[in-house]
This record gives C-alpha cells, structure tokens and sequence, in this order.
C-alpha cells in the first residue's frame, strides 16, 4: 500500500494520525454541506475529493499537516487539526475543523492544544489561525487556545481575520497552558455535565 | 521532518524513469500549472490553485494507492511531466492522464514512451482492463498522442460533470492484452 510515514499523537482521549483513504467518506460528508461554509465550502464530490488528496499532499511537500481524529476506543472520526499552509497562505497555520454532530465536547480543543504542542516541540516559534469574521465558534476555540487577534498580520485574502497563538514560553507550565489543560479534563471528566451553550 | 511517499513502484524505460512525485517537483509543477500551457487542463491555476493540485497529486497515490507518475530522463531527478494512471472521485472511468510541463520536454517522443509504459503498468500490476484519456477538443498535441496510442474516440460516453468541462472528448485505450 502506498503510504506516508506520518507522526501520530495521542492524547486523553484521542488518536491524531494521518488522513487515511478509509475516512473519505466522514471529511466528504462535512465538506460538501454547509457546515464548511466557512472553509471554502460547500464543495462538490470532485473538489471534495482533490481537497483531501491535497490534505494528505501537504504532508510530503511540507512535512507538516492535518491530523485525522480519532476516538481512542471506538476510532470514530471527530474532525481534524494540525497545520495549514497552501501557496497563499503567508505564515503556518493552526487549523482544526468538528465534525458536526462532535461538537460540544472539547475535541478540536484537546487535539488542537496536542497538535500545536507537538510543532512547538519540532522548533515552530509561534503560528496564526486564518478565521472567517462570521465564523464564532471558530473564534471562541482560538481564544480558549490563548490565540489573540493580530490586525497588523497579513491576511489570506482580506476577507480573514488573523489570530496569533501565544508563543512556546507563553504555553510552558504557564497559567494559559494549564487553563487550557484544566478545560480539557473538564471535558474528559466522566462526571462533568456541562449545561448551556456547547463551545466544541 | 521529511514525509515521503513509501511502497512506490519505479518504472524505468529505454531514456526515462518513472517515478513517484516529491516535494522536490513543486516547483516544476508549478511553473507549468501557472503558465498557459495548462490551458487544456483547467488552467493557468493561481499559484494557490497549483500548489493544491500538486498536493493531491501526491495524496491520489495514498488514496489509490497508485497516480500519476513523475517523469524524469534517466541519470536526472528533474521533472519534465506527469503521466500515469488518474481516478479521482467524479471520474466516468479510469484515466491514463499526461501533461508535459516543460517545453523542452516535447518533440522527443517522451510523452509517447511515458504514458505507453504507464498504461502497459495499470494492465499488468493494477488490473485495469480498459482506460480513457479526457481530452480537450482544441488540444491537438494530446489528441496526436492519444491516436499514436491506439486510441478511438469513445463518442457519447460521459465525461465528468463539472464546471468547464464541457465537449470533453473521451479517448477509449485498446483493452488490456490486445495489441496497440
């Protein structure tokens, strides 16, 4: 089979590993709805199809990518996270993108706080996240991961705002980092039966 | 961090290697995608839009586990095209696609050579039994080749339905074990 040589990380919960051909049809199933209004989307089969060969292209053309999650035990598909940086874009990005219907229970944050952990860790000093003005939920997660708005950075197209994620010392045995861990387990947390308005 | 393709077959011929892409062949690829020599395969692509087509280049191979081949001259790692076997999602059947990316590369019978030994690997090692080529009516060099190849014309047979793909013609190859 062909294959890359991806890294794969764990977390509490979840498993990031590469995108594989077999979990096609969950990407294909958000991408082409509404829900990925906010990523260029809705696509069509084909676009759907090519944008996820391309997920896993970026890999080998930047060594660098987005990860697939996984749940640990039932290995079912919660969306994805990592790093983002087609042509355009004009510095690495963090992305993350739920699966609709896995929201409301801390993934994109456990995987994203994971996949940013782990390009601090390979010698990234810092990375942005390209977010839709409109795009709240997007917004709140890049807050809750200590990202603030920078509006000197340069943007994709105009049409983004552009947040900053605190640098490696910003996130080591800081208050942020432990925050930010501290919600994660909240969520983890068999017991923890959050009420009102579901972040992601 | 290096991530390269692994288990991809090498295919070599009397001048050329076929070999899997890399991230080495982004530059070539993209100074093609970007120039009017795409014009008969959707482009000229934005510098963004050819980044993503030589990013799904690559993940076709991971996807189906085969895709278009990088073609090189022998002795040279430097990509003069890409040529092999193509299925996305949307396809009406399996294509053997080719571009040529560099002009120096025409005129020397290396689309010929390349995209003969990929259709003689997609009937061998992939069981393919047949193939199409979807070609633009206006692109003639491809359609010399795809009549060089031995294919006809597979008139009423339905070409992908997307924007800007209308009056595709479809090249149907000789089936696999008839001779060319």
């Amino acid at each position: 089979m062909t294959e890359l040589a991806i890294p794969v990380l764990e977390t509490e919960r979840l498993v990031l590993r590469g995108p594989e051909p077999e979990d096609y049809p969950d990407f294909k199933a958000t991408f082409t709805s509404y829900r990925a209004r906010f990523m260029g989307g809705p696509l069509n089969a084909y676009e759907s199809w090519m944008l996820y060969a391309a997920e896993i292209g970026h890999w080998a053309i930047r060594g660098y990518g987005m990860w697939m999650i996984h749940d640990r035990k039932t290995d079912e598909t919660y969306g994805m996270a990592g790093a983002w940086k087609p042509a355009k874009w004009p510095e690495a990005e963090i992305a993350w993108v739920i699966w609709p219907g896995a929201e409301g229970r801390g993934y994109a944050l456990e995987a994203t706080h994971a996949a940013r952990a782990h390009y601090y860790k390979n010698g990234w000093d810092g990375a942005v996240s390209y977010i839709d003005p409109k795009n709240l939920a997007s917004i709140r997660l890049a807050e809750r991961l200590g990202a603030k708005r920078d509006k000197q950075a340069a943007t994709i197209d105009g049409s983004d705002s552009v947040f900053r994620h605190p640098s490696p010392a910003a996130l080591d045995n800081t208050q942020l980092s432990d925050g930010i861990e501290m919600e994660i387990r909240h969520y983890a947390d068999p017991l923890f039966k959050p009420e009102g308005w579901a972040l992601d | 961090m290096t991530i390269k393709l692994a288990n991809t077959p090498l295919i070599e011929t009397e001048r050329l290697n076929l070999r899997a892409p890399h991230a080495g062949d982004v530059d070539a690829a993209l100074d093609f995608l970007v120039s009017d020599r795409a014009r008969f395969i959707g482009g000229p692509y934005t510098r963004d839009g050819a980044w993503r087509n030589m990013g799904n280049l690559i993940g076709h191979w991971v996807m189906r586990g085969y895709g278009l081949f990088v073609v090189t001259e022998k002795g040279s790692d430097h990509p003069l095209g890409g040529i092999g076997p193509w299925y996305p999602e949307s396809w009406t059947d399996r294509e053997i696609g080719w571009s040529m990316w560099s002009p120096e590369a025409e005129g020397k019978g290396y689309a010929f050579e390349a995209a003969q030994a990929a259709r003689a690997y997609a009937y061998d090692n992939l069981g393919w039994t047949t193939a199409i080529s979807y070609i633009d009516p206006e692109n003639e060099r491809s359609i010399a080749l795809a009549m060089r190849m031995g294919c006809t014309l597979d008139e009423g047979f339905p070409y992908p339905d997307l924007d800007g793909w209308e009056g595709t013609l479809v090249f149907r190859h000789p089936s696999a074990g008839v001779p060319a």
